[in-house]
């Protein structure tokens, strides 16, 4: 008889200050739709919530000392949701706001590594609210902004009714030559059903096979040298597990602060099942799922986003995992 | 899809289950002190429960939110929330309110001889007890833990990056002294002589200073983290959850550098989550991550009872009355065990 063990959802809200992040939240919290949501907010982001199920954090940011030098988690988190567990009524999901300013990183990394945490709640999606009308101009002058499209599992690309059409398309392609798996939401004043944001199970790996992100084959453009970029790869040659693990652990122990994200769908030779894996920096989950379907080529796809890629020899290292 | 409950074994109940009052409250339980031959147990839906015996238990309706940490302050009990109140509350239902956070957690309490403290967030507030207001006592990051001395001279806070201890020297001021280690240190408690500071971090491991030369060291092996600790007797075991066995640190003589634990294996592989000490002997109290509860004696393994089969919620408190006679247990579902100790 074990304990029947549903995981809430956290789902981490990021953004620009200004973005609108204050008015999906008070959106949330508002709107009828007959659930209970928890929402977690800075003390120092912007002021204008109250409500029962608001809990105030200080963004408190712990290395762990596990020798993982990227390892960074938020230790107010861990004991702010324990506590929520604690809880008479279940919730249905917990929102985590992060200020403007905040790497979503260590929110992420915290339900890799802390045990509680990730018994009685998985983290759902990274959703990053973007303002359509500043967007290109924050991504060149902070690199937070730049950063936070790239962690994101969705992005609500906000206060479209400001902006030119032809001015949206082009926000629109600097978001995915930063991110190419992101789902873009376009809204004025975040206004898309909650089911949109909330619920995604964006970090399930069962969920990547659904949602294949575009593992197109990268251009490369001239790109300043610390800019967040994406490259993903495909092979239609089945990869060698060995020296495939050997390559991409060492990748992720050596790399693993510039890498930001990675999924990806792995064929290994002599393998039946379908390898899946996706991680935040350098903390990866990965497992087989299931055998791959009949009448489906069987190809390996891989995607990387994080700054000086172009400097890992990520091309060569992948040609050479493959086992003809 | 059926279920078949007959495809379970059916454990049998303890004797101690038998002739004990057992409930199912379904919220968790957060925590339980005694008071006296009383216990009080605080509950995630913000009640409190007072247990005597030979009486029906008393439901006070206390805080808004979660009891996140309890306390006991001569005959009262002390709870802070996550509703942001502190609050002094009698045998008798009387609540009296200490203080009031707003949106801010209460997340510690602790009280001797009548001095109060609490923390929010990364502030301890001091009521002395011949003053109304309390003395706030600053830190750089959000507090783990709160524990006095035995005598009430030393008050330690546990943070992030070690552990601050406040005194009040002979002028009355306030003076801190830190100890450092890296990382996030959650409970702390001096041992019973005061010659030890010892705190449980979130990696899985205990630090431990010796105060009188500030040297300090690890305590590890731990499986998961180290929620639940406590001194025995007068100071000649740790014993700590974090395992599957209920780890004993010997902290006579010289301590416990260089030497072994003693380590009580359970049945079952489950995890210990709570420990509470049978007072006066070299004896605990072991709850489970699958509700069971055992009563072990340190220096002879082979003579453990089980209190409490399991329930399937990880045992969140135990309690014993102050006159050895009963034993309460709580776990995350709320499931609990009243019982009397002996046989009659």
């Amino acid at each position: 008889m074990e304990e029947i063990n549903r995981q809430v959802p956290v789902t981490v809200l990021t953004g620009f200050l200004g973005a609108g992040k204050t008015t999906l939240l008070n959106r949330i919290l508002t709107e009828q739709h007959g659930k209970k949501y928890a929402v977690i907010v800075n003390e120092f982001g912007e002021q204008g919530i109250d409500n029962d199920l608001v809990v105030d954090a200080d963004e408190e940011v712990f290395e762990m000392n596990n020798g993982c030098i990227c390892c960074t988690v938020r230790g107010d988190l861990i004991r702010i949701l324990s506590g929520l567990m604690k809880r008479a009524d279940k919730l249905d999901a917990i929102i985590v706001e992060t200020t403007g300013l905040a790497d979503p990183a260590p929110v992420a990394q915290t339900f890799f590594v802390d045990q509680d945490v990730a018994n009685k709640t998985k983290l759902d999606a990274i959703v990053t609210v973007a303002d359509a009308v500043h967007l290109s101009s924050q991504i060149e002058d902070h690199h937070e902004a730049e950063e936070q499209i790239a962690f994101g599992d969705v992005i609500l690309l906000n206060k479209i009714d400001l902006v030119k059409d032809e001015n949206i398309e082009v926000v629109t392609k600097r978001i995915r030559k930063i991110n190419p798996f992101a789902k873009i939401i376009k809204t004025t004043k975040c206004g898309t059903p909650l089911k949109e944001i909330l619920n995604l199970d964006a970090f399930s790996l069962k969920r990547i096979l659904e949602v294949e992100p575009d593992f197109l084959e990268s251009d490369h453009d001239h790109e300043h040298d610390d800019d967040v970029t994406s490259l993903s790869f495909v092979s239609d040659t089945p990869l060698d597990m060995e020296k495939f693990q050997n390559w991409f652990g060492k990748l992720l122990q050596t790399k693993g602060q510039d890498i930001m994200r990675t999924k990806g769908i792995l064929n290994f030779k002599d393998e039946n099942d379908r390898y899946v894996f996706q991680g935040v920096h350098m903390l990866m989950d990965a497992s087989p799922m299931g055998k791959w379907p009949e009448n489906k080529k069987r190809s390996s796809r891989l995607v990387f986003i994080g700054r000086n890629l172009d400097t890992m020899n990520l091309k060569e290292g992948f040609e050479a995992c493959k086992s003809e | 899809m059926t279920t078949d409950l007959n495809q379970f074994p059916q454990l049998d109940k303890t004797k101690f289950e038998q002739r004990g009052i057992q409930l199912e409250i379904g919220v968790p339980v957060t925590s339980a002190v005694s008071i006296g031959n009383n216990i009080a147990a605080g509950f995630g839906d913000g009640t409190i429960r007072i247990f005597s015996s030979g009486e029906k238990h008393k439901t006070l309706k206390a805080h808004k939110g979660v009891i996140l940490c309890m306390a006991k302050d001569g005959d009262n009990i002390l709870t802070g929330g996550d509703d942001g109140y502190f609050l002094k509350i009698s045998l008798n239902g009387e609540i009296n309110e200490v203080t009031n956070f707003g949106s801010r957690w209460v997340d510690h309490v602790a009280a001797h001889n009548g001095n109060l403290v609490c923390s929010s967030g990364k502030v301890v507030y001091y009521w002395d007890k011949n003053k109304k207001e309390p003395k706030s006592l600053n830190h750089d990051s959000t507090i783990g833990g709160l524990a006095f001395d035995a005598k009430g001279r030393r008050l330690a806070v546990s943070r992030y990056g070690g552990v601050t201890i406040w005194k009040k020297d002979y002028s009355n001021k306030w003076k801190s002294t830190k100890l450092d280690w890296k990382g996030s240190h959650n409970k702390v408690s001096f041992s019973p002589d005061g010659k030890y500071l010892v705190t449980s971090m979130q990696e899985n491991v205990l630090r431990c200073w010796r105060l009188k030369d500030k040297l300090d060291f690890a305590m590890s092996g731990y499986g998961s983290k180290v929620k639940s600790f406590a001194f025995i007797g007068d100071t000649s075991y740790l014993a700590t959850s974090g395992a599957i066995d209920a780890i004993c640190w010997p902290f006579d003589g010289e301590g416990p550098m260089g030497r072994k634990p003693i380590c009580l294996p359970y049945i079952g592989n489950k995890q210990v989550t709570f420990i509470e000490p049978f007072p006066d002997e070299k004896a605990i109290f072991a709850g489970l991550s699958d509700g069971s509860v055992f009563l072990s004696q340190i220096e002879n393994e082979n003579n453990t009872i089980m209190i409490r089969s399991f329930t399937g919620f990880e045992v969140s408190a135990i309690a014993m009355t102050d006159n050895k006679s009963s034993i309460f247990i709580g776990d995350m579902n709320g499931n609990i065990l009243w019982t009397s100790i002996w046989d009659k």
